[in-house]
Parts: structure tokens; sequence; C-alpha cells
């Protein structure tokens, strides 16, 4: 099913009949099975749906991590389905802000090394600079002080918070989150999700899988995947959703 | 400020020490080999070349009646001849110890020492040697049993004796240079006095000379062209009226023992290359680990927008770490081994080893491969790690690598019979297939070379035991002039203890080569056509047999200098001032390539040559015991002389067979050390990569470990787990190191009998090197395995879930 798109606005994601097939030895499995969907800049995004309904697939589909079947996608622009690894690694560390529900930190990284590595990679590193840039995103997550730990001294729920730091690391307008709650208790998870709030409303675009209820019924929408097809969205138009977070606010 | 991912370089080398330890171990051990080997071969063939060429070698030397001072100083203006120098040269016996005489072979140099040629090098003590004084030369300074300021007995062929005091000690690279017989290694002691002792030794004419050094102009290893010098200067001497006995010539840096260095050398060479395939592979073998380690971390790295270039760039920067600390500890390691073992070599071999040396291309060899080794070993995992989809990656299995299975895993899969932990076992070892080929290769090419080296080492024992074949008497008599046989066989025969003796014919003569010119000395040693003590071993064609005509036997040296001469040529030599003809009817080989010409004929054939009547000089006596110690066969000798004392028979040496055959054996010695030490050196290799191969292979399980713990593993369990696995693989590749230790012994050994005696090996095996590198292969393989699955063991179940 289509998302009605507004006149007035380009999406940031723009997925048409998008097909995935793992070839899984033979017996091939259809993952995703034409999927469209358009996501507006400054939504919050929920993505629900039973185990092997297929939004791990379509996260890394959105995110560049995996290649496509069939099917087109553009993130802000960039035509995704005709770029190669190298194009799409590059356009990743710069575009999209990528967190996993275990964590994959570098574990011989101090947390802030952790954080300044996209920087590295693929933006304007400068040492002073970057740093600062960095301390400053770990004070915003609450993790200041355990700057020169590593991840092995934090707790889980403080390591998925310097994955949303170095996922901010090179200011993405895009963050994508595959269950990054999955592996907390209901507490930090609830931490989590009031970061991801902020960014929504620093203008941030967030999109994140999750199976807790509570945490999606926040969400600004919410998708539900089934066997590899979008079965629900109730997606609003951006005016109304912003105008439904002032009142909740 | 260091960059973060330079900085992920970093605290991967040291959060996981182990790790980097073992990488580094294995790059270490593989150049440090590299290093020794290169070192070795360098500095052993530049200095047995250049350390004799520093001596001013004479390139020719002709053995003359007595002549003067006046006759060399006319010899000088030969065209060609550079230097002359006459000098007298005499032998004699000196008593070893009470009653036990052995040959000494003495030079006289003038008082003030102007010699130019053949100089030597003063290792002890003063030179030269003044009134009634006497320097040896260091190699059988052993054998004269006296230190410095200690006298010693000489008794001179009039059977005179007269006591010399030893003030010296010399090295003289031209022993063995010009001898006929086995060369270096049978050299008799050598021994320098003065002018005026040589007049108090009461030879005759003490002030002239019997030999002449020469030099020549120009190219001075020219063969032909010292040859041309040498027969200008014989005429010239004729021509003023002297008498030339045999002329010998030899170039500037052909040292008397390169033929034995050269085999050396072809040792090293070739072990120097298989050491690098199997450094080679064992680095390759543990780049595949350490990126196979790191795949999940290269998945994070290109989520975070890494691209494939960094992350080559940032693998190979890691590995260059490990390569440059590798170099730098390998390349003063292999100085200080590779000098401490050119020193025993280098005086059993008598090299002027120019002493320790800053080697900047072999350091530059080991740098360069330090650097470049690895990353050429790393380049294939690397660029498939880096390639690896990032969904791949971050999941930690390459779905390349899942699914599949062919015959050989539904049969591992079918196993039945063994318990569970062991089937785990057993299908661990062959999950992933390319390593397990990878470190087998390894593991196996280690342990050939190891258990080849022990072959070699006894292929070299039977050429030593093949030398006594010809020195098969217990003692060997060699009277002052010849006496009739028939009754010193009698004198002998009456002795106690003596069951046979043979008389034995012997002749010093000359090549003629087919233009007619004189060429070198040949040994000719005549032993009845019947006799009991040769048993010679054949490289072509017959030994010689009752009714033959002239018939000769040569030894391998003529083989490589006279590659034209076959069997069925003759060969005329000049014998007692005659020419005759010989027909050749095989080779045999002796004391290999480096001693000099040497021929076998019948004693009767000699004697109808030389047309003596029944006399000779040379007898060879056997026991009637068998199988004599070195003890017996001296107390033997000593009686004989007593005997031969109270006849009145004048002797000239009495020698031991062991003493001679363990002389001509003693270059085969030095190669059998110098093995030992190279096998060890492999050994290292080896169970360095073996102990690495092993190592990374159980930390790859680490997480796997965790889990069985977590599923209530006991400690008994996992370690019975990890063990069956490490044995397994270590006895695999023992049993392909047995099979592939054939072909690597039978190519050593080729070459090295090839440098010796100028044709292949008959290859001898020995259980020693496949049971040893058994025993090291099981234990180490079990100390590989045990010591990270402790660690792994000792880790807390959270702590080795996060495991990367
Ligand atoms: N590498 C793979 N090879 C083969 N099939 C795969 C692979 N990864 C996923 N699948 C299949 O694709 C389908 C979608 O899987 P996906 O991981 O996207 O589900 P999911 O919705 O994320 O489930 P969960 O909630 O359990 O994480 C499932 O049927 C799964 O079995
Ligand atoms: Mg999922």
């Amino acid at each position: 099913m289509d998302s009605p798109a507004l006149p007035d606005r380009q999406p940031i994601i723009r997925a048409r009949q998008v097909v995935k097939v793992y070839p899984a030895g033979g017996r091939p499995v259809q993952a995703l099975k034409g999927v469209n969907l358009d996501v507006y800049a400054g939504e919050f995004v929920a993505i629900q749906g039973k185990s092997g309904a297929g939004k791990t697939t379509l996260v890394q589909i959105l995110t560049g991590v995996d290649r496509l079947t069939g099917g087109e996608v553009w993130v802000d622009g960039a035509a995704l389905h005709r770029f190669d690894e190298n194009q799409l690694a590059f356009w990743r560390g710069r575009n999209v802000g990528v967190i996993f529900q275990s964590f994959y930190l570098m574990p011989t990284l101090s947390i802030l090394d952790n954080v300044v590595l996209p920087i590295d990679l693929c933006g304007d590193y400068h040492p002073r600079r970057s740093r600062e840039l960095a301390l400053e995103l770990l004070r915003q997550v609450g993790l200041e002080e355990h700057a020169y730990k590593l991840p092995s001294q934090i707790s889980g729920g403080q390591q998925q918070r310097v994955a949303i730091a170095r996922a901010l690391a090179n200011d993405p307008p895009l963050i994508i989150a595959d269950e990054p709650t999955g592996r907390l208790d209901s507490v930090n998870a609830e931490n989590i999700f009031q970061i991801f709030q902020s960014l929504v409303n620093g203008g941030k675009t967030v999109l994140m899988v999750t199976h807790d209820e509570g945490l999606a019924s926040r969400a600004s929408r919410r998708l539900i995947l089934a066997d590899g097809e979008i079965v629900a969205d109730d997606f609003v138009p951006i005016s109304v959703s912003e105008a439904t977070n002032k009142t909740d606010d | 400020m260091v960059r973060p991912r330079v900085r992920k370089i970093l605290a991967d080398l040291w959060g996981n020490r182990m790790r980097s330890l073992l990488v580094i171990a294995s790059i270490t051990v593989g150049l440090f080999a590299i290093g020794v080997i290169a070192t070795l071969h360098r500095v052993m063939t530049e200095d047995l070349r250049l350390g004799y060429a520093a001596a001013n070698p004479p390139n020719i030397r002709i053995v003359a009646a007595p002549f003067d001072q006046g006759l060399v100083d006319h010899l000088k203006k030969v065209e060609g001849v550079r230097q002359a120098e006459g000098l007298r040269g005499f032998d004699a016996r000196l008593e070893s110890r009470p009653g036990e005489w052995i040959g000494i072979e003495f030079k006289a140099v003038p008082q003030d020492e102007t010699r130019q040629i053949a100089q030597v090098r003063l290792v002890e003590g003063k030179w030269p040697p003044g009134d009634r004084e006497v320097v040896i030369e260091q190699y059988k300074i052993a054998d004269v049993n006296a230190q410095i300021g200690e006298w010693i007995t000489i008794e001179l062929p009039s059977g005179k004796r007269r006591p010399l005091k030893v003030v010296g000690v010399v090295s003289d690279q031209t022993v063995g240079a010009f001898a006929s017989g086995p060369g270096f290694f049978l050299a008799p002691v050598q021994g320098y006095v003065n002018q005026e002792t040589v007049e108090w030794l009461q030879q005759d004419l003490p002030y002239t000379y019997n030999m002449l050094y020469i030099t020549v102009d120009g190219d001075s290893n020219d063969e032909t062209r010292l040859w041309e010098v040498a027969n200008r200067v014989r005429d010239e001497m004729e021509h003023a009226g002297g008498t030339v006995i045999n002329i010998a010539v030899r170039g500037s840096y052909d040292h008397p023992n390169r033929r034995y260095l050269e085999a050396l050398a072809i040792v090293l060479v070739l072990l120097g290359f298989l050491i690098v395939f199997l450094s080679g592979f064992l680095i390759t073998n543990t780049m595949q680990a350490i990126i196979q380690q790191q795949i999940q971390q290269i998945g994070i790295l290109k989520t975070l927008g890494s691209r494939r270039y960094q992350i080559i760039l940032l693998y190979m920067g890691l590995i260059l770490v490990f390569g440059a600390i590798a170099a730098l500890t390998a390349a003063p390691l292999a100085y200080r081994v590779a000098f401490q073992r050119v020193v025993p070599l280098a005086k059993t071999i008598n090299m002027a080893y120019r002493g320790p040396r800053f080697l900047p291309h072999v350091i530059l060899l080991q740098v360069g491969m330090g650097l470049l080794v690895p990353q050429l070993a790393a380049l294939a995992p690397i660029l498939q790690g880096s390639r690896i989809s990032v969904r791949e990656a971050l999941s930690g299995v390459r779905e390349s690598q899942q699914g599949r299975r062919g015959w050989f895993d539904r049969m591992i899969l079918r196993l039945r019979g063994f318990s569970r932990p062991t089937l785990i076992s057993i299908r661990n070892t062959f999950r992933r297939k390319g390593r397990l080929l990878l470190t087998l290769t390894t593991l196996s090419l280690g342990g050939a070379i190891f258990i080849a080296t022990f072959n070699v080492q006894v292929s070299m024992d039977r050429y030593v035991d093949m030398v006594s074949r010809y020195f098969l008497a217990d003692v060997n008599l060699t009277l002052a002039r010849p006496e009739r046989v028939l009754e010193i066989n009698q004198v002998l025969s009456d002795l106690p203890g003596v069951a046979y003796v043979e008389a034995w014919g012997t002749a010093r003569s000359e090549m003629i080569l087919p233009d007619g010119a004189t060429g070198e000395n040949v040994q000719l040693l005549a032993p009845p056509v019947d006799s009991r003590l040769v048993d010679p071993v054949m490289i072509e064609g017959r030994w010689v047999k009752s009714g033959d005509q002239n018939a000769i036997v040569l030894n391998e040296r003529f083989m490589s200098d006279f590659p034209n001469l076959r069997v069925g040529d003759v060969l005329r030599l000049r014998l007692n001032g005659k020419e005759t003809d010989w027909i050749i009817v095989g080779y045999f080989q002796l004391a290999g390539r480096s001693s000099g010409l040497l021929a076998y004929t019948s004693r009767e054939s000699l004697l109808r040559v030389i047309n003596q009547p029944d006399k000779a000089m040379t007898y060879r006596i056997v026991a009637e015991g068998k199988d004599l110690s070195k003890e017996e066969q001296e107390a033997l000798g000593r009686a004989i002389e007593a005997r031969m004392a109270a006849r009145g028979i004048r002797v000239l040496d009495v020698t031991t067979g062991s003493y001679l055959s363990s002389s001509a054996a003693q270059g085969f010695a030095a190669l059998t050390g110098f093995l030992l030490f190279l096998a060890s050196l492999t050994a290292l290799v080896g169970s360095i990569g073996l102990t690495g191969a092993m190592s990374l292979n159980v930390m790859e399980r680490t997480r796997e470990i965790g889990i069985l713990r977590a599923i209530g593993a006991t400690n008994r369990i996992l370690l019975k787990l990890i063990l069956t696995e490490g044995m397994l693989i270590g006895f695999l590749s023992w049993i392909i190191a047995v099979l592939a230790a054939f072909p690597i012994s039978k190519l050593l050994s080729d070459s090295i009998s090839q440098a010796l005696f100028g044709n292949p090996s008959t290859l001898a095996y020995t259980p020693t090197g496949f049971l040893l590198w058994l025993g090291a292969v099981l234990i180490l393989s079990a100390l590989a395995s045990i010591l990270p699955a402790r660690n792994a063991a000792r880790l807390t179940i959270r702590e080795v879930l996060a495991y990367e």
C-alpha cells in the first residue's frame, strides 16, 4: 500500500517495490515482497512486526548495510540502489546514524574514541574540535564522565547511549535503529526513547524497530510489517503530527 | 594527537597481547632463521675467498732439486711472474705422546721473515720462530699435544731426535693447497722453523731451497694461464741447470676447502628457500586468523562509513607494525647467533674469519621481508575481509561458508561411536577447511624439513663410514726407504697380534695433458691386486682386477676437473721421469672433490712400470682381533715401531687406520654438525609455527567455549575437546610431514652429494627425525591448545559472550 505523499514536500526516504531475497542455500527466502514507503523529515517512525517479519531486513536496506534484490530506494535524494558498497559506506557514514540491538562498540577503543571514530572515517576530522564535539555528544547522552573508559567497563544501557552518541557524530539528518532497546530493561529503554524523542524535536528523522508496544505508541507514526509486507501504517501528514506532538508535550 | 582509527590498531595490538605476541613470534622466527642463513652464507663465502686471497697464496708451486737464491732472482724476470720465493720443506715425525709418533711437515722461513707469499697469521705466541724453536699451524695443534713454551721431540728421517720449543701458533691458509692426497683434512701437522734450525736438524744443504712459490701478474685465476707461466718457469729453471720434480697451480681465491663450502652453501640456500616458504605459510595462516577474528569489527567500521581502502590501509598498517617489531627483534638475534656459529666452523674448514660485522644487505633482506611478506600473506585475507558485505560481517559468519556441504562434511556428520564432545572436536577440526589446509601445510612443511635434516645427517654419517672402507688396515707403516717385502712380511708376521700384512706401492706422478704439457700431481696408490684392505665405493666402471694391464681407477676429483675423461680412455702419467699410459677402468668415491687427484692401480702394474725389484716402503697391517679400538691400534703401532727399531729398519711413519679415516672424514663431520644446527633452526620455526597456529585456532573458539560453558560443560570436558582437536591436527600434520620428508631429504642430500662428489647420493633414512617430530608435534599441540583454552575457561560467561 502506498503512503500518500504531500505535494509540497520531498520525502527523506522513498522506497518503491523493494524486494529482498536471501539465497539461503538453494531454498531462497523472500524477506521483503515489494515494500513501498515514504518517510518525511522530522518524523519519528516505529516499525513493528512479529519475529521474522522482515524488520531487520528493511532497516538494512534503508541504511545501505545490505543490497536490495529488486526495487528502488532514495534516501535524502541519494539513489541507494545505484550505489556500490564503497559509495554506500561513505554516504552512510555522513548521512545516517545506525544503531543496533547489540551495540557493536569497538571493544579496544575508549568511549570517547568510539564516538570520534565516524568523524575520523568520513567526516571533517580535526584532532581538537572532533574531541570536543564528541564530548558534547556524550554530555547529551549523560556519559561525559565515562569518556575514557572502555565499553566493557560500562553497562548495557550506557553502551547503547554511546552508540547513539556515535551515530550522531557526523550530524546525520536520519537516525535508524534496529531494536535499540531490545537488550535493555524498561528504565534504560525509557531513557533511550527520551533521547530519540529529543532528537526528533531537534529536527532529526528517526526510524526505530521495536517490540515494545508502549514505546511504539508514543512515536509519531507506526508501521507494521508482516511476512515481508507493510500491513499497517498510521501515516498522518507531518503538520498534523507536529501539532499532535505539541499538544502531547 | 593520534587518530582514533590508528588508535584502534594500537589498542588491538595491546588489547590482545597474547595474539599479537604469537603473530610477531611467527614472523620473527622466520626472519631470524633467514637472517642466520643469509649471514652464514655471506660471511662464509666471502671470508673463505678473501681470507685465502689476503694471505697472498702462491699460484704456482714448483718442487725441485736444491737451488739457491740466485736462481730465484733470475726466475723473477720470467714473463708473467709477479713474485717468486724459494723455500725449504721437509717431513719428519713428532712425538705426540710417549712412544706415539705422528707426521709433521716443516717449512723453513728466513730469519727476518720477509716472505710475501703464503703469509701466515699469528694466533698466539710469537712469529717468526728463533733458533731451535717451532711454530705450529693451529688446525692440528691438538694432535701435537703441547702448549706454547713446552718442548716437543722431533725424529728426522735419519732416525735422529731433536728437541724443539713450541713458541707460537699461526693460521696458514695454504694448508692442503698443493697436497695431492686427500687435501686439507689429511694434511699432517704443519711446523715452521728458521734456517738455522734447519741446519741444526742436519738437513742436507741447509741454506738452499727445494720449493719455489710464484704469484703471477694479471689474472691469477685462469688455470691455463697459470700453466703457461709455470711451464715458462720450468723451462727457464731447467735451462739454468735446475731439476724440476713437480709443479702444481692454484687460483688466488681457490681456497683448498672451497668445495666443502660450496656444499654447505647449497644446503644453506636450499634451507633458506624452504624456510622462506615455511614462514610465508606461517604468516599467511596467522594473518587469516587475525582477519577472521576482525570480521565483525570490519562490519562495524563499514557501518560507520568506512570505505574499503580505509579498511585495507588500516589492517595493512597493523601488519606493518607487526612486521616492523618482528624485523627489529629478529635482526640483532640473527646477528648474534650467526656470528657465534661461524667461529667453530671457521676453525674446522681453516677459514680466515674476519670477525662479526654489519651486513647491510642481510639487514635489508630481513627488514624488507619483515615488511613485505606479511603484507603479501595478508593481502588475500584482507581483500576478502574488506569485500565481505556489512550484513555478513556484522553477523560474523560468511554465508559463502555456510550451507553447502561436500561429501567430506556429510561423512564427518555421519561419524558414529564417538562421545559427543569428541564429535564436536572432530567436526570443529574440519569446519574451516581452508584454514585447516593452511595450518596443516605450515606444520607439515616445518616437520618435513626437520625430519629431512636428520636423514641427510645420517647420509653424511654413511659417507664418513664409507671413507673408512679405504683404510681397513689397523696400522699403516711407512719405511724410510724401500725394503724387501719378504723380509718385512716375515718380521711383521712374527709379531704377536699381527694377522695379515700387505705391501703397498705408492708413487707421486704428474699428469701429461693431451698437448704434451705437464699437469697436476697425481697420487698413486698400488695395493696388491687381490688386496683385502680396500673396499671401494664405485661411481662408475669397476675396480682394478687381476689380469689388467696398466689399469687405473680415479677418484671423484678427476670427474670434476676433467669431465671429458671417461672410462676406457687413456691417462698419461709421468712416473720416475718416464711417461706411461694407463687405461681408466673406473671412478671411485672417497673424500670428495676437495681432495687432490688420487688414483689406485695394482702393485703389480706399478712395479712393472717403475721396474723395481720386490721392495716396498708402505705396509698395511691387520691385527688378529676384529674391530680394534683406536687405543689398541695405537698399541699395535708402538709394538711394530719397536720391532722395526730392534731390527735396525728405519721407520718414517706409523699411522693407525682410524686416525687416517677420521682425518679424511673431518670435512663431512663439519657438515654434519652444521646440519644439526640447521635442523634445530627449522625445528624452532616449525614449533613456533605450530604453537601459533594452534593457539589462534583455540582463540577463535573462545566464544564457543563460553557457550559450551553456559550449557554446563565442565573444565574437564572443555579441555578434552580442545586437546582432541589440537592433537588431531598435530597428528595429521605429522603424517603429511612424514610423506613430504622423503622428497625433501632426497633434494637436500642430492645437492650436498653433488657439491661434494659430483654425483647424486644414496640416501639413508633414520627414524630419529620422524620420532622426534612426532613427539614435538604432540607435546607442542597439547601445550599450544591448553594454554589459550585455560585462558578461555577462566573467563566468566559474560566476558566470553562479549568476546570479539
Ligand atoms: N541471512 C539470511 N539468510 C537467509 N534468510 C534470512 C537471513 N536473514 C533473515 N532471513 C529470513 O528473512 C526473514 C526476515 O528476517 P528479519 O531478520 O528481517 O526478521 P525480523 O523481522 O527482523 O525478525 P526479528 O524480530 O526476529 O529480528 C526471516 O524469514 C528470516 O528467516
Ligand atoms: Mg530483527
